[in-house]
């Protein structure tokens, strides 16, 4: 081996600094694609069920649609249609959104006819949505025809009224099922973040009839069960995103994911008892507000459609079945909507048959439906209440005379979890999922119909 | 020649190192120019620029992306601005959807281009105090499409209202997430408030 010379040592530092350099300049000439924008992103849309409407009480559909920008900065031109039928059989009936001044609630509107409006078996719809520009267009709800949206009239409600939030006086827990720290091994929790950007902690939890209670600490990649004889982990394949957990009977888990990085749609994962894969499902819609163990398998609420759909069959399926209520066996279904500030409507119908109904309001302001489910024949429903600065839940038993039991609960959250991943009811009891700067727990409070 | 020629390709390895083109990424492709002053500024057209935001990933002080629907650097350690990788962040997102200016006392309408790399002056913190003359702070429940709810840590655009209660919202939350649409429950969350935007034509 010869010893390197003066002048093969200048030409390697040379040829270093011209490879660097060269290095960057492609590696920035690949990295922004193209410089000026020119997407062409398919047509996107948003709209809120009128799903329980008061009977004379005037319905007007809205919809956002959403097209690329435009370099002009103004709203894309959109048009659209929405076919609409008394009951759920029939012809649909065409009719052209119109264009209003204001989108704060959706620019593009319909009023839906008195005839059609007013029909005691409510009335149901979907949308075709356009942009004008290129031709493209979005149905909603994703299924169309095959599934269209259903907006009932809430006849012979219950009126509940629960007054104005006392914050502060809350219920204490009957039982602290699981206490974790945060760490890695087993029996603690993970938690990632800074105090910059926040903290995310176990993101969802779940409940089985024996009362093992699962939690998806999807930050170490597992499930850890606290059982009577312990606590186990078993290793799951997630990205590690919020998302929603549910246990099926059978012991498998159905792991809710939401977009990330690496995969741009939500996904629904599945997993047999051991932790190995049952199958991956991209959701049919963009986004996902909950997910639950159906009758035949796991559903999710999903957007822009507002529908529960199966999530683990494929896309085009999961469309043609979506049903405006949570399924809950024998052709029954939940509804649960949100409206104005401090009201809540909840039906359980069959088909078009309302079972049983109740309209809540409340003097203090209302947030989101964490949990309405079935016990027995009373409803379990569990909803944020709030002021600018204060937020306790509330959760009311509901029978066909009123409130049976009523209490408020606090909110006690220090580490993000999944949206509406806060509470399971299992047997006659309720189950939240809290977080503090030092770990992760499990509450359990006995409803009193158990007694 | 030889060692030249051996070394260059050395040197054209060592430049895909992170390390060496941490200053030369994605930012190298992205423009300053001035924005356009716009006398409209309605929401959908918010929706618009926001939404296409989505997939363009997470840059923690960012604020400039193209319309490829992928994130070009999607793995740069969270919370280092040094990155100069792809997106905004939660901050420059909302700063470029609501028209603002880099001038706080200006509360005109100033579209900005995608590939056009500007953060704003504002943290979520700032926003969520309602600072610079285009912002205001408004009651949670009457937060409509295209406002914000804003913490200390974060800032997302709401982009509808859904059943449930909750909210889908738009959103650059972090290099993992990178930026799209989220259902959330910000408004009844207290560590957040409702902000808004002065000046909306529709």
């Amino acid at each position: 081996m010869r010893r390197p010379t003066t002048r093969s040592l200048a030409g390697g530092a040379a040829g270093i600094a011209a490879g660097i350099l060269g290095g960057i300049v492609l590696g920035s000439g690949s990295a922004g694609g193209t410089a000026s924008p020119a997407r062409r992103a398919p047509v996107e849309a948003a709209h809120l069920p009128p799903l329980l409407t008061m009977p004379g009480e005037p319905i007007t559909l809205r919809y956002a649609i959403v097209c690329s920008p435009r370099d002009d900065g103004l709203p894309c031109d959109g048009s659209g249609d929405v076919y609409l039928r008394p009951g759920r059989r029939g012809p649909f009936r065409r009719l052209a959104l119109g264009r209003g001044d204001e989108a704060v609630d959706g620019r593009y509107f319909v009023d839906v006819p008195a005839q059609i409006a007013s029909s005691r078996e409510g009335f149901s719809y979907y949308a075709v949505l356009r942009d004008e520009e290129n031709g493209d267009s979005v149905t909603v709800p994703s299924g169309g025809e095959a599934a269209p949206q259903h907006s009932l009239p809430l006849r012979n409600a219950v009126e509940v009224r629960v007054g104005l939030h006392a914050f502060g006086s809350t219920r204490a827990r009957d039982v602290r099922v699981i206490t974790a720290e945060w760490g890695s091994d087993v029996g603690e929790a993970g938690v990632e973040g800074t105090r910059e950007l926040g903290f995310v902690g176990p993101s969802s939890f779940d409940v089985d009839a024996h009362g093992t209670v699962t939690v998806l600490d999807q930050v170490n990649g597992r499930l850890q069960r606290w059982a009577r004889d312990g606590v186990a982990a078993t290793p799951v394949d997630v990205s590690g995103g919020l998302a929603d957990m549910a246990v099926e009977p059978d012991g498998s888990v159905a792991v809710l994911e939401p977009p990330n990085r690496s995969t741009p749609a939500p996904m629904l994962r599945r997993f047999d008892a051991t932790g190995a894969s049952k199958g991956v499902q991209r959701l049919a819609d963009r986004t996902w507000a909950k997910l639950a163990d159906g009758p035949d398998g796991p559903v999710v609420l999903q957007q822009p459609s507002e529908q529960w759909m199966p999530a683990a069959l494929d896309r085009a399926a999961q469309a043609r079945h979506g049903t405006p209520g949570r399924p809950l066996g024998g052709g029954r279904e939940l509804l649960v909507q949100r409206v104005g500030a401090g009201e809540l409507r909840l039906a359980e119908v069959a088909g078009n048959a309302t079972v049983r109904a109740w309209r809540i309001t409340s003097a203090t302001t209302l947030g989101e439906v964490q949990l309405a489910e079935s016990l027995g024949s009373r409803i379990v429903v569990v909803a944020k209440t709030y002021t600018e600065d204060q937020g306790e839940y509330v959760v009311l038993v509901l029978d066909r005379a009123g409130v049976v039991e009523r209490f408020g609960l606090s909110a006690p959250q220090w580490a993000e979890a999944a949206p509406l991943a806060r509470f399971r009811l299992a047997g006659s009891s309720l189950y939240r999922l809290g977080s503090t700067p030092s770990g992760v727990f499990v509450d359990r409070f006995d409803l009193e119909v158990a007694r | 020649m030889k060692a030249f020629l051996v070394t260059l390709g050395i040197g054209v390895v060592l430049a895909g190192a992170t390390g060496a083109q941490a200053h030369h990424r994605f930012w190298a492709r992205c423009n300053y120019e001035a924005p356009t002053f716009t006398t409209s500024m309605t929401r959908d057209a918010a929706q618009d620029y926001a939404n296409a935001a989505r997939y363009e990933g997470y840059q923690w002080g960012g604020g400039c992306w193209n319309y490829d629907d992928v994130d070009s650097y999607p793995y740069d350690p969270p919370g280092d601005p040094s990155a100069h990788g792809e997106g905004g962040d939660c901050s420059g997102l909302t700063f470029k959807t609501w028209r603002e200016s880099n001038d706080e006392w200006r509360d005109g309408r100033y579209f900005w281009f995608a590939m056009r790399n500007v953060h704003g002056p504002y943290t979520a913190g700032r926003f969520k105090r309602g600072d610079g003359a285009p912002n205001h702070v408004i009651s949670k429940s009457a937060v409509g499409v295209m406002d914000a709810f804003a913490s200390e840590s974060h800032i997302g655009l709401v982009f509808y209202r859904s059943l449930y209660g909750g909210d889908q919202i738009v959103e650059a939350k972090c290099e993992s997430c990178g930026t799209n649409i989220f259902y959330r429950t910000y408004r009844s969350d207290p560590s957040y408030s409702g902000v808004a935007r002065w000046g909306w034509t529709g």
